[in-house]
Order: structure tokens, then C-alpha cells, then sequence
């Protein structure tokens, strides 16, 4: 097992250098200029260019890349050009908030998911498994941002039991959550639903049933475990997703996290904080993904890594 | 991402109830903000957040007033000597930092250098550059600044390259703001000023938030505290308004009719002309744009007028001209290009364009681009000129349009103070080409002289006739269609007194607002 771990975060290191080789090249060909960001409107040739010398603008690419590689090695991912604040303080404190709404949704998700899917799987066909057909269709076809701002409407304008957007308490929290976890609550329930039919139909559930244990211990504990791969796999997709920056979320509920960040970022062409935050995410999105393989080991003896 | 991701909500969300009560709160709230401030140090505000932060905490020699009125700031007064050349600043005595430092002439030139300072990375000095020796300064070629003197603690001399009449309008731009005394290195998130509000907290794309000054010279702010929220959504922002979360509103301009045609929300409704200006740059070296008729043409091909009222829910007027109505200079009885499709056409086969011309038009993402690019094709197309719409984010347009590569850019020019000046030589000036902000890349020898003129006139009444002057020349050659003057729509609390909505975006600094019953 520790050494499946360690491969596989050896085997991420040329995915991450990959993943830096491209945002560089990717911004150096993409138009648009962090200094005339800088500058605003009106500016003067001679400020423009005395910028560009100072941010190393001017320096070939592979001296550029080299400087920028260094620093990244020395853990150093440099200062943002328009706020003069290392990447690094501005990620710190935007992460812990993407962190908190993403496992929120998915805490949401998996509760609200998995419970309606097991629901409708133990009677197919049955109104409740209509209704939560329903449901999940309404989840997948809604953008999230529309959910957003329908959320915001009921329950911020017209109900007001929660504030609009924001950050802070738990209240805070709830429609943001929601509107980023209903995409997962309807697909997490289509995907529980048909594990557990398939599951159900399975032999050693005839046999659970037959030495007379009660439904309820069958349908958790024998059948869910066993469909618990196809959701844990959905679950951590979306988990990766949601960490690497739910824009339209934060965005709709003025949440401070990670995706408001790396949009103002690249509508500034703030180079460093561009790279700086990409970096960042892809590792993210490399542990979750690992975490979701180790996840298969625990809900499944069968699946073993070595 | 600045802009509302959806223009239908707005309307729906206009239908919920409003907040009628007054809040028990102390702390007035502003919803202006769409994106994070780029840092609170005045010599880093070259965006509009930034800007009007600065101008709670700072203090500059001058203020601007909510309807553009330049009035003394730090200096209590100020003398031009005959040839326009020296000023001298009379400050303000007693005035304290908010660290209970005091405020000097010393701080005065400090503040001026570091805005100009190389180390400082901020990118807009050119506000100091009528300054004799500014750009010596700010080029790393002089270790001082040759036209600062502070002759003692209340009295600095400026000494300019050449009279420059509107100097003094210049230094209540938030980047001349003062600072005191060895900054910290991290002043941008810390920022110590002398305005009338202290800063106290700032959450990072969520919210700032302001304690009053009791002690600010010009009188203590009448509310314990002010926030500004950052609030990226328009959306959003309307619904915190209805929530009665926020106090002020920016009036998203695809929501305009709906709060307009609301007996209740009408009321609460305040406009007042911005200083904005909404314009598309011609090249004017570029192809058949170089022909003053083929420029004509397209003036006359577009009606501004129904764009006005059917895009822009009549938010704005026809611009006849640069100098938006309420500044000096303006001419309201300039005749302007009428719609006139014939005439377009006309114009157009004069210049050897019979069966038209294939055009260019770059629009960026942003506000209401997209839509009037779309209203401009469609106008366009009507006098044969066929108008491919070349459409990307403002980062990427702005730099094309610098560099020249665009036939027509829609643009919108924000003026950073209340002068004509402010319109006519950043966008026309032979000086201003490219980055300066002249990117319909006109030159005109005649126009630039005036401007030169004008720039060292004292009396303001023969400066705005040469501000008319040139404003009718370069009309004449139309290196722009002119489109129109935007006009601000807030919706304020029926518990807020005393806002007025500013004409410059730093002009309002909530001293007087309350929240009453």
C-alpha cells in the first residue's frame, strides 16, 4: 500500500511539470499583457517598458520558465503583479474556503444522493423512484448558476431565512452548497440506483434474505457496500472538481475562494498568480484522485494495490 | 469574471419585495465593488475599487465633490505665480495621521517620489508628470525630484516643465493621495491615511470595511462605520439590496426598465450623469479609414438615439463630440451627425466605395459591449458597410487596439478627473497614440496645438474655448463614432440620507450619508 502511495506521487511529479510547461506556454501565446494591466487606461511607452524589465517580461521564454521553475522548486511561486501579495498567503487563505463550500456540497451530495438512490432502487418503477427520476433530471439539466440565483430568490428575497451571499456561518454556507451540490445529488442518485439494482439482484442477497435478516441490514450493509465503487468514483470526480474552483458558485454567492481568484487572475493576465494557482489545483486534483483509489482498497478487499 | 452571467434574472429577481424598515445597523454598506481591490496603497490604484477605498482613507492637496467640484483637501489654499509655472500649497495645519503621526510638507514630496519610484511597481505616474523633473525621477535618472521643495512644514512648491492650468484637479486622483513616513511593506494591506475613515478590516473578495476618523479635519463622518462588500454578481447584488443587506446599488443597466416601470422602487431610484463616455475608435490609418468621409459615413450610419433607448434603457445622452454636457467646454448647440443612411451611402461611393466596405469592429465581454456591438453591425450593414464583430475578453481588445490592429473598437473612457482636458487629450492627442489612449491613432496638427494652448491657458473661461474649438475640429474629422455619455442609475435605501450619486468614481466619500428613519 505505502508503496503504491509513493509511486503514484512520483509518477504525479511529470503530470504537474507537464501541467506548468503548458499554462507557461499557454500564456506567453495567449494575447493580452499583464503590464498594460498594470497600467490601466492610460499610460506612456517608457512605464510600460521599464515594468517589463523589473517583472523579467523581457527575458527570453526559457529564461523566463527557468526563473519561474526555480522559484517554484524553492517553494517560492513569486508575487502577484497587480497586488504585489505572494501567491502563496493568497491561496492559503482562499483554499480553506473553496475546501469548506466543496466538502459541503459533497457532504450534501452524498447524503441527499445515496439516500434517494437507495430509495428508488428498492422499488423500481415505484412512485418514489419516479419522483426521485424526476429530481435527478431537474439536478443535471439546471446550471448551477441558475439554481444559484432561483436559491438566492426564494429563500433570500422573498423567504428571508438566508442571507444572499457572503461568507461566514453556517447560514452562509447552505445555498451556496446546495446550488454546487445539486448537479451531484441527482447524478449521485441515478448512479446509486442502478449499483443497487444490480447489486439487489445478486446472490448472496437472495441468500441474506433467506436466512431471514432484516431489510434494512440486507439493503445497507450488503448491498450498498457492494455498490459503493461506482460512487465513490463519482464522488471523487466531482470532489476534484469542486476543489479545483466552483467559479459560478463562488461567483453567484460572493464567496471568497479559489475560483473567483484564478478568474480575476486571468482577466488581469496576472501571470504568477495564473501559474501560482494552477500549480496548486492540479496537485489537489492528483490527491484526490489518489485518495479515490485508496477509497476502492477500503470499501472493496478484492481491490488491492501493491 | 465581472459581468452577470445571466441578463434574465435580473428581471426576475426585481419582482421580490424590498426591505422598508431602517436596519438597526451602524455601518453604511456599498455593493459598488465587483472585484477585489488591487492593494490599498494609492500609488497601486489604477482600478476603480482601489480607487475608491484610497479615497476613504487618503487625503490628497484636493478633493473632488460628488458633482466634480475641485475643493481644497490637504491644502487649504494655493497660489500660482503669473507664468503658471510655480504653485504653492498651503497645507492644512494640526491635520494627523491615523497613527497620530502628523501631517507635514515632507510627506507631501515623499509620497509624490514613491508614487514615481521605479521600486514601487505602480504604474501611473503620469499624473506627476507636469512635475519638472517627474520622469527624470521616475526613469531612475535623478535621485530627487527637481521641481519639489518643501520649504517648511506647511507650505510645498511645485515647480511644473510648463504651465499646466488643471494641475490642481490632478492631485485628488486617488495615486497622488499622501502618505506618512516609512510605509510599512505591506502599507497596501495596512494602509495609514488622513481621510475620514480609518481603515479596519479587508476580507479578500468579500468585503472591506472602515471605522470613522473622529478626529478628520473636515469634520467626522456622521456613521460609525462604512463597508464595502465585493459582490462580482449584479444579480446578486440587486438581491442583497431587496434584502436590504446593502445600502447602495449600482442599477445593472439590463435591469434599468424594470426598476424604472416599479412605483416602488422607482422611488428609490437617483441618477446622475457619469463622466463616461462610450465611443468606437476609428483607425485612422488603417485602409479606408484614413479617408475623413469614409469616417463621416459611419457616424451617419449608426442612430445612437434608438441604441440609447432600446439598449441602454435611456441611460445616457448622444454624445456630439468628446466633452460630456455638464463639464466646461461642451457645446450643446453643435449640430451632430443625424442618422442618415443616404447620406452614409453617399459619402461612402464619394470616397470610391460604392458597393461598400468590409470592416472590423473589435467589442470586449464586458457591460453591455456585446450588445451594442451587435445594434452598431446591424446599423452599419444598412449603409452597406459589412462589419465583422471581432469579439474578446477587454484584456486581449485593449492591446490589439494599442497596437493598432483594429479597424473599429467600442470603448469606454472612465474620466479620472472633471475636465474636458481629461477627454480631449488621452483619446486625441498626436502625443496619446497607442498605449496613452489615443487608439483611433489621430493626429492632427491644428487639434494638438489647441490642446498645447489650452494646457498652459490660466483663465478658464478662454481654456474651455479652446477646449470647444478643438472639440468641434476633431468632430469634424470623426476619428470616433460618437455614441453617447453614460448616465449612472443607483438605487439608494429609503433609509439613507445624504447620498449623492459622484460624478468621478472617488468622488463620494459617505461623510455625510446617515441612516435614519
Amino acid at each position: 500500500m505505502l508503496s503504491f502511495i509513493v509511486r503514484r506521487l512520483a509518477l504525479s511529479i511529470p503530470t504537474l511539470f507537464g501541467v506548468l510547461v503548458v499554462v507557461f506556454l499557454l500564456l506567453y501565446v495567449a494575447p493580452g499583457d499583464p503590464v498594460q494591466e498594470m497600467v490601466g487606461e492610460r499610460a506612456d511607452a517608457e512605464t510600460i517598458a521599464r515594468l517589463r524589465k523589473e517583472l523579467h517580461l523581457d527575458e527570453p521564454l526559457l529564461k523566463q520558465f527557468t526563473l519561474y521553475t526555480g522559484g517554484v522548486l524553492r517553494g517560492d511561486f513569486g508575487n502577484s503583479y497587480i497586488t504585489q501579495r505572494p501567491i502563496i498567503q493568497d491561496i492559503r487563505e482562499r483554499f480553506p474556503k473553496t475546501l469548506l463550500l466543496a466538502g459541503s456540497a459533497m457532504l450534501l451530495a452524498s447524503i441527499l444522493g445515496i439516500t434517494l438512490g437507495v430509495l428508488s432502487a428498492r422499488n423500481p418503477g415505484g412512485w418514489f423512484d419516479r419522483l426521485g427520476l424526476g429530481v435527478a433530471y431537474l439536478g443535471i439539466s439546471f446550471p448551477v448558476y441558475w439554481v444559484g440565483l432561483i436559491l438566492i430568490l426564494i429563500f433570500a428575497v422573498i423567504l428571508k431565512w438566508l442571507p444572499p451571499s457572503g461568507y461566514g456561518g453556517i447560514k452562509y454556507l447552505i445555498l451556496p452548497a446546495l446550488a454546487l451540490g445539486s448537479r451531484s445529488i441527482a447524478f449521485l442518485a441515478r448512479v446509486t440506483r442502478s449499483a443497487m439494482l444490480d447489486v439487489l439482484g445478486g446472490d448472496f442477497v437472495r441468500t441474506a434474505r433467506a436466512k431471514g435478516l432484516n431489510e434494512r441490514v440486507v439493503v445497507v450493509k450488503h448491498a450498498l457496500r457492494n455498490a459503493l465503487i461506482p460512487i465513490i468514483t463519482v464522488l471523487g470526480l466531482d470532489f476534484g472538481y469542486y476543489l479545483t474552483g466552483s467559479i459560478l458558485t463562488e461567483t453567484i454567492f460572493s464567496w471568497p475562494g479559489l475560483g473567483r481568484y484564478v478568474v480575476n487572475a486571468i482577466t488581469r493576465r496576472d501571470l504568477p498568480a495564473i501559474q501560482g494557482s494552477v500549480l496548486f489545483l492540479s496537485v489537489v486534483f492528483v490527491l484526490v484522485n489518489l485518495l479515490t483509489d485508496l477509497a476502492y482498497a477500503k470499501a472493496d478487499p478484492r481491490v488491492a494495490y501493491s | 469574471m465581472r459581468r452577470p452571467f445571466l441578463l434574465l434574472l435580473p428581471a426576475i429577481l426585481a419582482c421580490g419585495g424590498g426591505g422598508e424598515s431602517a436596519p438597526a445597523r451602524k455601518t453604511l454598506i456599498d455593493s459598488r465593488d465587483n472585484y477585489d481591490p488591487r492593494s490599498l496603497d494609492p500609488a497601486l490604484s489604477t482600478d476603480v475599487p482601489t480607487g475608491r477605498a484610497v479615497g476613504y482613507v487618503f487625503d490628497g492637496l484636493t478633493r473632488f465633490t460628488p458633482d466634480a467640484k475641485v475643493v481644497p483637501g490637504l491644502a487649504k489654499s494655493w497660489d500660482v505665480s503669473p507664468d503658471g509655472i510655480t504653485y504653492t500649497f498651503h497645507l492644512r495645519s494640526g491635520v494627523k495621521f491615523h497613527d497620530g503621526r502628523p501631517f507635514t510638507a515632507k510627506n507631501v514630496v515623499a509620497s509624490f517620489q514613491r508614487v514615481l519610484d521605479p521600486a514601487t511597481k505602480g504604474g501611473r505616474g503620469w499624473p506627476l508628470y507636469p512635475i519638472k523633473g517627474a520622469e527624470d525621477y521616475a526613469a531612475g535618472k535623478a535621485t530627487t525630484m527637481a521641481g519639489m521643495a518643501a520649504p517648511n512644514d506647511s507650505t510645498v512648491v511645485i515647480t511644473l516643465k510648463e504651465p499646466f492650468s488643471i494641475f490642481p484637479k490632478l492631485l485628488a486622483m486617488p495615486v497622488t493621495s499622501i502618505i506618512p513616513d516609512n510605509p510599512s511593506a505591506d502599507f497596501g494591506q495596512h494602509p495609514i491615511g488622513t481621510g475620514p475613515w480609518k481603515f479596519a478590516e479587508w476580507r479578500h473578495d468579500d468585503y472591506l470595511r472602515f471605522a470613522k476618523n473622529p478626529d478628520y479635519f473636515d469634520g467626522a463622518p456622521k456613521t460609525d462605520s462604512l463597508m464595502a462588500r465585493i459582490i462580482p454578481e449584479m444579480s446578486t447584488a440587486q438581491a442583497e439590496f431587496e434584502a436590504g443587506n446593502v445600502d447602495v446599488l449600482n442599477v445593472p443597466d439590463e435591469a434599468s426598465k424594470s426598476w424604472q416601470a416599479d412605483p416602488g422602487k422607482s422611488k428609490l431610484l437617483s441618477s446622475a450623469p457619469a463622466l463616461r463616455f462610450w465611443y468606437v475608435a476609428i483607425n485612422t490609418t488603417r485602409g479606408p479609414f484614413a479617408d475623413v468621409r469614409v469616417r463621416q459615413a459611419l457616424n451617419y450610419a449608426v442612430d445612437v438615439s434608438t441604441m440609447l433607448s432600446q439598449v441602454m434603457a435611456g441611460r445616457g445622452t448622444v454624445a456630439n463630440g468628446v466633452i460630456p454636457p455638464s463639464l466646461g467646454g461642451a457645446d450643446p448647440s453643435r449640430k451632430g451627425y443625424a442618422y442618415d443612411v443616404n447620406k452614409a451611402k453617399q459619402l461612402l461611393a464619394a470616397a470610391g466605395h460604392p458597393n461598400g466596405i468590409d470592416v472590423e469592429l473589435w467589442a470586449s465581454t464586458t457591460d453591455q459591449s456585446p450588445r451594442i456591438s451587435q445594434t452598431l453591425q446591424a446599423n452599419l450593414a444598412a449603409a452597406g458597410i459589412r462589419a465583422k464583430i471581432i469579439q474578446r475578453d477587454a484584456s486581449s481588445m485593449r492591446e490589439a487596439a494599442r497596437k493598432g490592429q483594429t479597424d473599429l473598437a467600442l470603448k469606454e473612457w472612465w474620466a479620472d478627473y472633471p475636465d474636458a482636458e481629461n477627454f480631449l487629450y488621452p483619446l486625441l492627442h498626436s502625443k496619446n497614440k497607442g498605449v496613452g489612449g489615443n487608439v483611433s491613432f489621430y493626429g492632427n496638427p491644428k487639434f494638438d496645438a489647441l490642446i498645447d494652448q489650452a494646457h498652459q491657458e490660466q483663465d478658464e473661461s478662454k481654456r474651455n474655448t479652446l477646449y470647444t474649438q478643438a472639440d468641434a475640429l476633431q468632430f469634424n474629422d470623426a476619428p470616433m463614432i460618437y455614441l453617447f455619455f453614460y448616465k449612472d442609475l443607483f438605487a439608494v435605501q429609503p433609509w439613507i440620507k445624504g447620498f449623492t450619486v459622484p460624478a468621478v468614481f472617488n468622488g463620494q466619500r459617505w461623510t455625510d450619508v446617515t441612516i435614519s428613519k
